[in-house]
């Protein structure tokens, strides 16, 4: 029985070298036995000999039973404790063979140029990739689309946070806006594409268009300048989406006590001041992860745009996500377009570990 | 036959109609040997009989019709192959599942063939779009998983180039009657090195639809239909400001699409540069085959380049066209009455009659595509003031064909080889172009109007609308596509280009012309230079 560990553990573990030596031998020797396998499938694919091997399937059984052995030998180690591991082992094991190691395996391909219709194969050629990317003026375009995005989610919040105050009055008929203004946040982004961006704003027949003709617009045209075509799939992202904001929002305000603004009022606050001295320090935890969430879903804004405007009119309104699918999937560029999809991820990662610091500190002081 | 034209044509039937249409079969088949069509002379029997299935006017054809169908044209399989000479044979067909055509017709019309021959046939499915990634993603993996592949034209560059596919026996040749094909569709189309390998179920070219409403006497577009693209333009820019005779909507003429289409669309762009830049003596009009230097940015092509800016200059499109792709030109515009002047596939042939949102069916005429003054003469890089028109072959339509994982199986080849030789087999084909299988006519024996008359079409809308198919099609100048690998990668960034220039992005036609070449030659050397110029010479039969 371990010390400390009264509580948890009332088996006595008595576990002898003998049975720690076999823990101790299946996991090198499956380790073992793997390595040798991959290193054997390694030396054929790179021409240093055939062993007959006629797919990778022998590698991954190989792991496989190095993963088996390995749960299994934490109990052969470690007894009841290696009982509780393997509550967790395998987990992580199957998360690792997930993400790593497609994670590795893509920055493999990263630097490499790999176009599918090329008879070579892919071909390991260093940093050419980067320096594409770095001259490439659609990628930056796209990137500089995405800052523009992802600023208009400081609006999209503001519409959120009126919606959800009104949502939190005593209103007339409030379940019923509450499930309506969640309606549009279960459409599929292509529904909305298609029935919004397609038929709705289409510019000869669609409704909204003949409504523009109505008021006085001659040639309506949602899509047909860089400036309006961007504003339009902002406001069709965020007519998705904001709903989204609108009931963590709503969630944060049900949960403010109401004593306090009651206790604000008999102090003589205003509706203004009680929000602004109140209600919105109180629900800045909440707000910064709204934002925080929408901002990811922001990142990868891709299915309207590619439906509606395929990112024109000339790059106007791509996004990252979409200029990658074309690149990968219409011209079959799977080096540079992995690489463009890396590099977007190490962006992604660092500009959300610096938002999440920063919004810490800003909330620290109001919890 | 596009769904649409089928059921366009059924909706068009009338008892009397249908009754005609029996009658005038009956009297064709009553006449006996001396008064059938020369054309179908050893099949005529077999030909009137599966066009009766289900009939014209009977509703679409269902899998119980595709199996008797199949069955009926069994024939010329049963000159070559012994019943139960495949038992035990399995085979696996990677096509796409488009409802109610391809894959799934082609389940119905193989179900004889399988139970004459005993071998069985899986299939791989996939949706359209999905298709070419799944294909390259097998090539470049080394996972070719199917041993008949139903493909088009334009991917024999990543396929016949790399080995990946089975020669056709002599046999096949025979069976399916090859030399019916039409004109474009003969090698070097199909064929690789001088080695043959497709199996052709469909044709496809760009066919000028226009409206007969802008052009006649006193009508807004002039006195006669254009026949060059100089005169598309300045009637484009004379009915500016005009009223359209049909919708009282401002008037259009010329409908450019001017986004792109997964690369499909620069197949819109190529239909104006084929005018000024294939020139009757050189096959090459996309690349030098030398060097592969892309002629994208020579005069022919910034001069089509140009004459969509000056549309766009001169304000003569609808007010969104800049977000308009081919999809949107075809049947958002044209069809509903936006626009004079298109240049399509089939599909707008058949669909402006037919479908319900179509207001043009009775103003709608058909022509090849339209040709140009002057032709550009990339080997003297210089202008020549003449006459030339030059249909574009674009995507050069479906085939079937056998890959080499059947090679080293004499049986199991042959058996791939006899599955397919059904499907593109002369009179199945007939069956396939009358009907909705998503397949356009593609032979000579097709274009016979007298059998699709006795069969109960439209004698009148038929020869207009495949008339302009059959003279794109053996047209001596017609342009063809480039059968190398990656062509729609060429094509899928020429088409961001384009619309960085048309929006004002470039400078001039001639910048973002130089734009396209520049990425052009990346791909090139991405792809390997070498190599695609070999494979560029090959595929035009240099």
């Amino acid at each position: 029985m371990s010390n400390g560990d009264l509580l948890h553990v009332v088996t006595n573990d008595n576990i002898s070298p003998r049975r720690k030596a076999l823990g101790r031998g299946i996991i090198w020797g499956s380790a073992a036995l793997m390595a040798v396998i991959a290193a054997l499938q390694t030396l054929q694919v790179t021409g240093h000999g055939d062993f007959g091997f006629v797919n990778w399937r022998p590698t991954l059984y190989a792991y496989c039973l190095w993963a088996t052995c390995l749960c299994w030998a934490q109990v052969l180690l470690h007894g009841e404790h290696g009982k509780r591991t393997l509550f967790v082992l395998p987990a992580a094991l199957f998360v690792v063979s997930l993400t790593v190691f497609p994670l590795l395996f893509g920055l493999l391909i990263a630097f490499s140029s790999w176009n599918l219709s090329s008879p070579d194969g892919r071909q390991f050629n260093g940093l050419d990739n980067v320096r594409q990317m770095w001259a490439d003026p659609f990628y930056w375009n796209a990137m500089w689309n995405m800052v523009i995005y992802c600023a208009a989610i400081v609006v999209e919040y503001a519409i959120a946070f009126g919606l959800a105050l009104l949502l939190n009055a005593e209103i007339r008929a409030r379940k019923f806006f509450r499930v309506a203004f969640l309606l549009p946040l279960m459409l599929s982004p292509v529904a909305v594409s298609w029935m919004i961006g397609k038929s709705m704003l289409e510019a000869r027949y669609g409704p909204l268009a003949r409504l523009g003709r109505f008021l006085g617009w001659d040639t309506p045209s949602f899509f047909g300048t860089p400036d309006i075509a961007k504003f339009t799939i902002m406001a069709m992202d965020a007519w998705t989406y904001i709903p989204f904001m609108m009931i963590m929002i709503l969630a944060g305000l049900q949960a403010i006590p109401k004593e306090l603004s009651e206790a604000a009022k008999v102090d003589g606050a205003n509706g203004w001041r009680n929000f602004w001295e109140i209600t919105f320090p109180l629900m800045l935890p909440v707000s910064i992860t709204a934002i925080l969430i929408r901002i990811i879903f922001k990142l990868k804004l891709a299915d309207i745009v590619i439906t509606v405007t395929s990112g024109g009119p000339g790059g106007a309104t791509d996004t990252v996500t979409s200029f990658i699918f074309r690149e990968y999937r219409d011209r079959s560029n799977v080096g540079y377009g992995t690489l463009l999809a890396m590099v977007y991820l190490v962006v992604i990662i660092i500009g959300m570990t610096i938002l999440m610091k920063l919004a810490e500190r800003w909330t620290r002081p109001q919890t | 036959m596009k769904v649409e034209l089928y059921n366009a044509m059924r909706s068009k039937m009338s008892r009397r109609r249908l009754l005609q249409g029996a009658t005038a079969l009956g009297a064709v088949t009553a006449m006996g040997p001396m008064g059938r069509p020369a054309f179908a002379e050893s099949h005529g029997n077999v030909r009137a009989e599966i066009l009766k299935i289900p009939g014209v006017g009977a509703g679409s054809p269902t899998d119980a019709d595709w199996q008797k169908v199949g069955e009926m044209c069994l024939g010329a399989t049963k000159s070559n192959v012994a019943e139960g000479e495949f038992a035990g044979v399995e085979l696996t067909f990677f096509g796409i599942n488009n409802n109610g055509l391809h894959n799934i017709l082609f389940r119905g019309l193989l179900k004889g063939w399988e139970t004459y021959t005993g071998a069985k046939i899986n299939w791989i499915d996939l949706a359209q779009a999905d298709y070419n990634p799944r294909l390259q993603q097998s090539i470049a993996t080394g996972t070719v998983d199917f041993d008949i592949l139903a493909m088009g034209a334009p991917l024999e560059g990543d396929t016949a180039s790399k080995g990946l596919l089975d020669e056709m026996p002599d046999w096949v040749k025979t069976q399916i009657e090859m030399d019916d094909y039409v004109g474009y569709l003969k090698a070097p189309v199909g064929t690789w090195d001088g080695k043959t390998y497709r199996i052709s179920i469909d044709g496809d070219c760009h066919t000028f639809a226009y409206r007969t409403d802008y052009f006649g006497e006193g009508a807004i577009g002039g006195a006669t239909v254009p026949k060059t693209w100089q005169e598309v333009n300045a009637v484009s820019k004379a009915v500016i400001g005009q009223t359209d005779p049909l919708t009282g909507q401002p008037a259009v003429g010329y409908l450019d699409p001017l986004k792109g289409w997964g690369g499909f669309g620069f197949y819109f762009l190529e239909n104006r540069a084929a005018a000024y830049a294939k020139h009757p003596s050189d096959p090459a009009w996309l690349f030098d085959p030398d060097t592969m230097k892309p002629r994208v940015n020579n005069p022919a092509w910034v001069q089509a380049i140009q004459d969509v800016m000056d549309l766009i200059a001169a304000n003569a499109y609808p007010a969104d066209q800049i977000n308009a792709d081919p999809g949107t030109t075809g049947f958002s515009q044209f069809l509903a009455g936006t626009g004079s002047m298109l240049m399509w596939w089939g599909d707008i042939g058949s669909n402006a009659r037919t479908s319900d949102t179509s207001v043009v069916g009775d103003v709608v005429g058909f022509g090849i595509n339209p040709g140009s003054d002057k032709v550009y003469n990339s080997k003297t890089a210089a202008w020549e003031e003449t006459y030339n028109e030059a249909p574009n072959m674009a995507f050069l339509g479906w085939g079937v064909y056998v890959t080499n994982r059947v090679s080293g199986d004499e049986k199991k080849r042959k058996a791939a080889w006899s599955a397919a030789a059904h499907l593109g087999g002369k009179d199945l084909s007939l069956w396939m172009s009358a009907y909705p299988s998503g397949f356009q006519p593609y032979r000579n024996s097709h274009f016979q109007y007298d059998e699709w008359e006795a069969a109960g079409y439209d004698r009148a809308f038929i020869e207009d609308y495949l008339g302009s198919n059959a003279d794109s099609y053996n047209h001596p100048n017609a342009a063809v596509e480039p059968r190398i690998p990656g062509i729609f990668q060429y094509y899928s960034v020429a088409e961001d280009e384009l619309a960085k220039g048309y929006s004002g992005q470039y400078k001039s036609a001639q910048e973002t012309a130089d734009a396209i070449a520049a990425a052009w030659e990346k791909i090139t050397d991405e792809i390997g230079r070498d190599n695609q110029i070999k494979l560029y010479k090959a595929s035009l039969g240099l």
